[in-house]
């Protein structure tokens, strides 16, 4: 008996002797594990035991570690595993360290916590699992050794062999990538807990993208984490399948499967997921790639259809889906006109978009202005004082509109009430609402607007007189500072004051509004009555929509709010709406006002017809605005209503039609009374109230009076700021020399505007906090904006002078490729000489696959301009008659020979005609504007809001337009450039079929001894597949200096052998460019210049032909263009398609 | 029988364009000063060039100051007096160019028969023998070679040269020579020479306000007041949309065709679909505005 346990304790003296020769941590834990070991274990397990530790610690050098691990997991795992499990654990372990003693530190380390939830029989194949991530490299065991730390708490949730799939997948991932795998399992211990019970169909989803692109791994397990965790239990299962079986059948992007169809799951109602998902199913048994683009796209649909119609919808997709991928996937991504076209048929709402066009041009016919249609929302977020994004408005040049109307349950009321809330908006620039001007007499009332005092001048003239008092009570003091004191003590704010004494006005619509004391109120009145005039115009003019319009009008009625729960003065603005949407009976007012009822309800009547002006309508405002500020807005009850008897006979109403509701004087008084003590709070209608009170002298509970809610087909009004908007406009057309160049509008003024245009209140009153700095930022918006419309903004601004002087002398080209020209100068009418250096550069190439995807794009139109030049060549061989010699005899001129041998006359020789004799000899150059405005998106609904940090130093810019370009990439919304260069891509293409000599150059620059010239295609040069990248690189640069840029084409063009040589300009705008100008203001300077180029090419034999996208194009297009021919386009996206159409015409 | 008497029967007027007149007054509406210019123009014999789109009145016009002048309602030379309907009537020879018109279809040619040759005059040949007013329509159509021939009709020689006669004609005491041309302005290729155009006196043409053209419509087409007024408001609407995709704007002739359509019973949405939309243009965009428009102003 004792020599085997001799043995044994040998055994484990020979162990501690050995370990000695290690660290000294690992004798420690040795002797700390054996003291609780060696009661529990049998002896000769206890030596095993000791024997596999200094195995381990035998085994490399650094596995003395790993038997430190080994010894200290030892005591937690021995108490879960019989001995022979235990004495395999550390057989396994020495196994492991075998390969690396790191994965044996990592595995004993995580033993005893993953003993709890391994059962015994696994642990080989744990380690297998996690061992097989090992290749002997840093990384992978940095991975493996994860995996096993990892290991108890994935087994929580995860069954082992969930978990030996997970290792599966990590294996096949780690394959190429480490880092990613090592990413997926860190997500996947996040994820696991949260999707239990769908975690293997996950892992083997996860396990097929690894397979398939493995780059997709770490996205997908993004999404998971982001959509299937709240998507609900039931829609997990079918949904990870779906997305497996789409894996499988070749989508990529399981990722966005997964996101997109959780955000359309969760959007759908409840009982209708099964359904979707069972339709996507349909679909991917269909075609696969197709069903991830219905996923993305049902929420889109529906808002248009009702889920069943969409099920119309997608079944018809799926039939149509057998025909190829291709048709499938551009049917549910909405793109196909099958699939819009089903949608339409299916759907009664009308989209903003679908209809756009039509909308504009009948704005452009009912008013003759360009009027932009846009999505009211684009307004919104301009931030420039309108906050609706759902009503319709308009600021004068652009009328905004829902984007999308489904009021209706057909498509042609919808369209109907788009047709009314466009006629009524673009009804205030027809018939002038804007053009408002305090000076213009009314036509139907005595004017009142002279002579009533305005309110600033009023708080002026009592701030003054207080002011004055104030300073002759302190005279005294001002005495012991002798002479300079007044001067000194004098405050600033006194003369600052007194200045405004005299208040100018940004629009004649403040200075109108400047007359009320309480001005929300007059707004609120004025904008009833003045849509209340447009309607009776609209009436007038156009009683083809007045089904429509009635019919909305209708409705806006039922939905306003009832009379009797509004306190007096606004049941009686409610009232006035209620008469303007032309109910007749049964209205409700407070009885004891029904005789100010009746005086409104006239008033509204009265200015309700088409002879009325915009300044009746502010008369009437006047008046209704002196009838209701005397009603205290009091609270009543229902009883303290009574309806209003219907309005007398018509003819009683004509008779009193010159009567004035009230009497002119006794206003005048009213508005006087306002400069009493109180005046300066007008502003704050809280405040208002207690002056009322104060004026009344009784005690009545009075409410704030609160605006009335818009009328939905009318929208916001905002006459003060779109008066502001349109007159910047105005300027643009053209009478400048009449009314002079405007001051500019400071930022102070604009701020004084907006403190006190009622339009503006709302808002501030509405957020007190933080109120300020939306203000302010609004005001830099609407800053930015009016310096967009100002014209003279829209120059290119130069920077410092860092340039040669616009004073100094004649250049001298003496670099390489550098030539000068002159320039002409229209006053002194003769050239300055050598005034310009045209610097010529080959344009960069680029990539060329903007060339190819455009015609890929365009494949219709690329057609059909073939099929067009194509024709142009038969024309080329059209019979040619009298010639000399010829194919055949001319009958004609042969009989007419005969005539005139038989009469004497000595007949003509030419008696032959010939096919293919007039060969076709055309040179043409193209000259691309790209000058920084070309920048511009071209539809601004889809142009982002950080456009709006532009900034307006130029040299930042520059920067920042580089910086805009360099991430090109991620630019949705196309600029006029990017037009241009389609155009020019697609007239490429063509051209080529014609055989014609041609040249392509752009052209931009910045002052006179900079001009940029860039050949993007020469004229004697071949075409080739450098072309194509250099049109790539086409983008907005500096100014636009036409002149020498045409003068230098011109030049080329004269050297060219061919008999008709064609110059072709297509710009985006006016000549401009630093000192352009003759002193700096004569922007005619520039017209003038180009136009005498024009000329001098003429005079070489060539045509000129100038192609414009701006929109105000046409006034100095009539000075620059005259004799020549041009065309100003009204779209720029018309470009690609007419500039071939030109070409053509031109050439042939 | 009856179908022999028919044809026998002669249904036509036919005469020599120098004895074609203008009998009845035309219907034309001054917008300006024009009537006065004419007049002036055609006493000191300058010859006339009327500018303009097409469908403003211009060959009305023409034939309105043809009849004045043949009815002798102002004098025909400087210091006569009206004849007020006794003078000698005064010939109207209209020429319609075309791209093919030739030279020698203005001035003439001659012609094979039986017995050899025959001389054949060419209507303004045969205008400047009879003293009446040529009017050339659309002038910027012919071919080159035709506005040589003109220039010396139109300076202080107003005399035709015909090569093939080996003649020259003076032109008699009545002779002017009117031409019209409609300034397409993106023809670049289809412009009067600036040789020929400084050789005429030019009235610009355009579209008569709304009232005035109300009122044309009014009367030419018989339709009520209401009607005409709307009819013109369309007008102006769709003139609004003139270079912004439509390359003329709406004629008052098509308007006045609309105004008979309606006076014939056909509603007014569809009268001016078919004599206005649709002939104005064939881009189905515009039409749908243009449609637009008139459903707005048309109930």
């Amino acid at each position: 008996m004792n020599s085997p346990d001799d043995a044994k304790k040998t055994a484990i003296e020979m162990t501690r002797k050995e370990l000695e020769q290690f660290p000294a941590p690992v004798l420690e834990r040795y002797d700390a594990a054996l003291e609780k070991l060696s009661g529990r274990l049998a002896e000769d397990t206890c030596s095993l035991w000791a024997i596999e530790g200094l195995e381990i610690a035998r085994k490399t050098v650094r596995s003395w570690e790993a038997a430190v691990e080994f010894f200290d997991a030892s005591v937690p795992v021995q108490r879960q595993l019989p001995s022979g499990q235990f004495l395999k654990w550390a057989k396994t372990g020495s196994l492991l360290c075998e390969d690396s003693p790191s994965l044996a530190v990592a595995y004993f380390k995580s033993s005893p916590k993953a003993m709890l939830r391994l059962r015994p029989r696994y642990i080989d194949d744990w380690a297998n699992v996690c061992r097989s991530l090992y290749r002997g490299t840093w990384k992978s065991s940095a991975l493996a050794c994860r995996l096993f730390e990892a290991t108890p708490d994935l087994l929580e949730t995860l069954s082992f062999e969930e978990f030996c799939h997970f290792g599966e997948f990590l294996e096949i991932l780690s394959r190429r990538s480490y880092d990613q795998a090592g990413d997926s399992l860190g997500a996947g211990i996040e994820l696991f807990p949260k999707i239990s019970g769908d975690v293997d169909r996950f892992i083997n989803l996860a396990q097929i993208v690894a397979e398939k692109s493995w780059r997709e791994t770490t996205v997908l397990f993004d999404a998971a984490t982001a959509s299937l965790i709240e998507l609900g239990t039931p829609y997990r299962a079918p949904l990870i399948s779906l997305a497996r079986r789409l894996v499988i059948t070749g989508v990529i992007d399981a990722a966005g499967v997964l996101r997109d169809a959780a955000n359309t799951v969760n959007k759908v109602p409840a009982d209708t997921r099964d359904r979707l998902l069972e339709m996507t199913d349909g679909i991917a048994a269909v075609s696969a790639p197709a069903a991830p683009e219905f996923l993305k796209i049902v929420p889109e649909i529906l808002e248009r259809v009702t889920f069943e119609q969409m099920g119309q919808w997608q079944a018809e997709g799926v039939r149509s889906a057998r025909e190829s991928d291709e048709v499938a996937v551009s049917y549910f991504k909405l793109e196909s006109p099958a699939s819009q076209e089903m949608l339409d048929s299916l759907s009664s709402s009308i989209e903003l978009s679908r209809v756009r066009e039509v909308i504009q041009m009948y704005c452009l016919a009912l008013t003759g202005h360009i009027i932009d249609v846009q999505a009211a929302q684009a307004l919104a977020d301009k931030n420039i004082g309108w906050f609706q994004g759902e009503l319709p408005t308009t600021e004068g040049t652009t009328i905004y509109m829902p984007s999308v109307i489904n009021r209706y349950t057909s498509k042609d009321e919808n369209f109907g009430f788009f047709k009314v809330i466009s006629t009524h908006q673009i009804g205030h620039i027809e018939f002038g609402s804007f053009a408002f001007d305090f000076d213009i007499p009314s036509t139907m009332f005595e004017d009142l607007r002279p002579r009533l005092p305005g309110a600033t001048e009023l708080k002026a003239a009592k701030a003054a007189e207080e002011e004055a008092r104030k300073q002759s009570s302190k005279l005294p003091e001002v005495v012991i500072f002798g002479h300079e004191a007044p001067a000194q003590l004098e405050p600033t704010p006194t003369t600052t004051e007194t200045e405004v004494e005299k208040p100018e006005f940004l629009t004649d619509m403040s200075r109108f509004f400047d007359l009320f004391g309480e001005r929300r109120l007059a707004l609120d009145i004025f904008t009833i009555i003045e849509s209340s005039r447009i309607d009776g115009y609209v009436a007038e003019l156009y009683p083809g929509v007045m089904t429509v319009y009635n019919m909305v009008r209708d409705a806006a009625l039922e939905s306003r709010p009832d009379v009797t729960d509004l306190p007096a003065r606004e049941a009686l603005v409610e009232f006035m709406i209620r008469v303007s949407l032309g109910q007749i009976d049964e209205m409700i007012v407070p009885a004891d006002h029904k005789e100010a009822a009746k005086k409104l309800r006239r008033l509204v009547r009265q200015i309700t017809n088409s002879e009325a002006t915009v300044e009746d309508a502010t008369e009437a405002t006047i008046r209704a605005y002196s009838i209701l500020i005397d009603v205290i807005n009091e609270e009543l009850d229902d009883d303290d209503f009574e309806q209003l008897e219907p309005e007398e006979e018509e003819d009683d109403f004509d008779s009193e039609d010159d009567e004035d509701v009230v009497d002119p004087e006794e206003v005048i008084q009213q508005f006087m009374g306002m400069a009493g003590p109180d005046g300066d709070g007008e502003v704050d209608p809280d405040q208002d109230g207690t002056q009322e009170q104060d004026l009344e002298g009784e005690e009545i509970l009075e409410e704030d009076y609160s605006s009335p809610q818009e009328v939905d087909y009318r929208g916001e009004f905002k006459p003060e700021l779109s008066q502001l908007l349109s007159q910047m406009q105005m300027m643009e057309g053209g009478d400048m020399s009449e009314t002079g160049e405007m001051e500019p509008i400071t930022q102070e003024q604009l701020e004084e505007m907006m403190k006190n245009a009622p339009e503006m209140e709302m808002e501030q009153t509405q957020g007190e906090e933080g109120g300020d700095e939306q203000v302010s930022e609004m005001i830099e918006n609407l800053m930015k904006e009016l310096q967009k419309r100002d014209p003279e903004n829209q120059q290119f601004q130069p920077g410092p002078s860092q340039h040669v002087d616009e004073d100094g002398g004649p250049l001298t080209a003496i670099e390489p490729d550098t030539y000068t020209y002159p320039e002409w100068d229209f006053r002194a009418n003769e050239y300055k000489p050598d005034w310009c250096m045209v610097h010529e550069k080959i344009m960069a190439d680029g990539e060329p696959h903007f060339f190819r995807e455009t015609l890929a794009d365009n494949a219709g139109l690329v057609a059909q301009i073939k099929r067009q030049f194509e024709l142009v060549i038969p024309e080329m061989y059209r019979k040619q008659k009298r010639l000399e010699d010829g194919e055949e005899h001319d009958l004609d001129a042969v009989l007419e020979a005969l005539i005139d041998l038989s009469v004497g006359v000595s007949p003509d020789e030419k008696l032959f005609w010939r096919r293919n004799k007039n060969e076709r000899s055309v040179a043409v150059a193209f000259l691309l504007d790209l000058s920084a405005s070309t920048a511009e998106a071209i539809d601004e609904a889809k142009k982002p809001s950080d456009d709006w940090g532009a900034p307006d130093d130029p040299v930042e810019y520059m920067v920042w337009l580089r910086s805009r370009r360099s991430e090109g990439l991620r630019r949705t919304y196309k600029r006029i450039v990017d037009v241009e260069k389609e155009g020019i891509t697609l007239l490429v293409n063509s051209l080529e079929t014609l055989g014609d000599m041609y040249g392509i150059y752009g052209f931009s620059g910045y002052g006179r001894e900079n001009v940029e010239f860039y050949t993007i295609k020469d004229l004697d040069e071949n075409f080739s597949e450098i072309v194509p990248r250099r049109i790539d690189r086409i983008a907005p640069l500096h100014a636009t200096r036409m002149g020498p840029a045409i003068r230098h084409t011109v030049q080329k063009l004269s050297e060219a052998e061919a008999r008709s040589r064609f110059l072709f300009l297509i710009s985006d705008g006016r000549p401009q460019d630093r000192g352009y100008s003759r002193e700096g203001v004569e922007k005619e300077y520039a017209v003038h210049d180009t136009r005498q180029s024009l000329i001098e090419a003429r005079q070489l034999g060539i045509t000129p032909f100038c192609l414009t996208v701006d929109k105000a194009g046409h006034d100095y297009m009539k000075t620059m263009m005259e004799d020549f021919s041009y065309e100003v386009l009204p779209d720029v996206s018309l470009l690609p398609k007419r500039l071939p159409q030109l070409y053509r015409n031109l050439t042939t | 029988m009856a179908r022999v008497l028919m044809a026998t029967e002669q249904k036509y007027i036919e005469r020599d364009i120098e004895e074609y007149y203008v009998a009845d007054e035309p219907f034309y509406v001054p917008t300006s000063d024009e009537i006065e210019i004419f007049e002036s123009a055609y006493r000191q014999r300058v010859p006339i060039l009327l500018k303009g789109p097409t469908g403003t009145g211009k060959t009305r016009f023409v034939e309105h100051m043809a009849w004045r002048l043949s009815e002798g309602l102002v004098p025909r030379n400087p210091g006569e007096e009206a004849l007020n309907g006794n003078g000698e009537k005064l010939p109207l020879i209209t020429v319609a160019c075309h791209e093919d018109l030739t030279a020698s279809d203005l001035v003439g040619r001659y012609l094979l028969d039986a017995d050899g040759t025959r001389w054949i005059d060419g209507p303004l040949t045969r205008a400047v023998k009879s003293g009446g007013i040529c009017y050339l329509d659309e002038i910027v159509e012919a071919r080159k070679d035709t506005t040589v021939i003109i220039h010396p009709l139109t300076d202080h020689r107003r005399s035709l040269t015909i090569d093939k006669l080996g003649s020259t004609i003076d032109a008699a005491d009545g002779f002017l020579l009117v031409v019209s041309y409609n300034p397409g302005y993106q023809n670049a290729l289809k412009d009067l020479k600036h040789s020929t155009r400084q050789r005429f006196v030019a009235l610009e043409f355009d579209f008569p306000d709304e009232e005035r053209e109300a009122a044309i419509i009014a009367h030419e087409s018989g339709c009520d007041n209401d009607t005409a007024e709307r009819l013109a408001r369309l007008g102006v609407k769709i003139r609004n949309l003139r270079e912004h995709g439509l390359e003329e704007g709406a004629s008052t002739r098509m308007l006045i065709y609309a105004g008979r359509l309606i006076k014939e019973g056909v509603s007014q949405r569809r009268a001016c679909q078919v004599s206005v939309t649709w002939g104005i243009t064939d881009d189905p965009q515009i039409q749908r505005s243009i449609d637009e428009v008139v459903t707005s102003i048309f109930a």
